[in-house]
């Protein structure tokens, strides 16, 4: 089971994913993507773990290459997010290049229950981009076309209202 | 003529040529491309919109969801962009948004093939 969660900054596409996957029955396993580079990145992933907690996550990170992560047998697993993960898989020097993230992703999904994976919009302020910046806003928005395409459940968040966009049928939990 | 909007690379045109079966060369003859960046030096938006109705489709990228601008050219350009969305979506017997290549009909239906 693969859902896709979508939102732009701040939509509540996070708090979203938690709530839904704390719907799951078994192991919950959160899949931190965000290197703890500086001080935002500090305060942002204090503000995630404080959502998470008394929510039963054991936390797990891992920068790049997802699809070998540690994952316990038949976990439910939530991925925050993708956005980070390609910048990982772009820039970091452990990084695999644009398509280790949608690869490590859809091999992620084969070890789990049921994956979850959040993942921003980023194109809906204009097309006036260039170089590195449009390279990766082609990159995301290609790699989310291809895992919705994948995905059984695909939800778009905005401000804190949960959109269907896909469902496939006979999906159990 | 079907209006197809949504956020940069959403899988507007990969949505267009899946559902006319078109290629690359097609899709350039036929629709109707980032029209959002048509409206410069544009002082009737109307006439436009007139214009490009005529065409099978047309397809515009959603360019207001960021901040705005500081450049006043931007501004009033990014603005006219907007505008220019509701005037094609008025005419339009169909209007799609692409989300993560996913359509969502927001007005009319999706032709039969």
């Amino acid at each position: 089971m693969l859902t896709l969660v979508i939102g732009g900054a701040g939509s509540g596409k996070s708090e979203y994913a938690e709530s839904h996957a704390m719907k799951l029955d078994g192991r919950r396993v959160y899949l931190a993507t965000m290197e703890p580079f500086g001080a935002e990145a500090g305060r942002r992933i204090a503000r995630h773990r404080k959502m998470r907690e008394n929510k039963g996550y054991e936390t797990i990170e891992r920068f790049t290459d997802v699809g070998n992560a540690p994952i316990p047998e038949g976990a439910n697993v939530l991925l925050e997010d993708l956005g980070n993960l390609l910048a990982n898989e772009l820039y970091s020097p452990a990084g695999g290049g644009a398509g280790a993230a949608l690869t490590g992703v859809c091999a992620l999904a084969e070890k789990c229950r049921h994956l979850t994976v959040v993942t921003n919009e980023i194109g809906a302020g204009g097309a006036d981009y260039e170089g590195n910046t449009l390279t990766y806003m082609k990159e995301l928005g290609r790699i989310n076309c291809g895992l919705a395409a994948r995905a059984d459940r695909v939800i778009e968040v905005i401000c804190g209202i949960p959109q269907v966009r896909k469902e496939v049928k006979d999906v159990d939990d | 003529m079907i209006f197809i909007t949504g956020p940069l690379f959403s899988g507007k045109r990969t949505f267009a040529k899946a559902l006319f079966d078109w290629s690359d060369g097609e899709l350039l003859e036929h629709a109707v491309l980032d029209a959002q960046d048509l409206v410069k030096n544009e002082e009737n938006l109307d006439a436009l919109a007139d214009r490009l109705a005529a065409h099978p489709v047309v397809i515009a990228c959603e360019v207001g969801g960021g901040v705005v601008p500081l450049d006043t050219e931007e501004r009033t350009n990014r603005e006219k962009a907007g505008r220019l969305a509701c005037l094609l979506a008025a005419r339009a017997e169909t209007v799609v948004r692409l989300c993560c290549g996913l359509p969502e009909v927001l007005k009319g239906e999706l032709p039969c093939r």
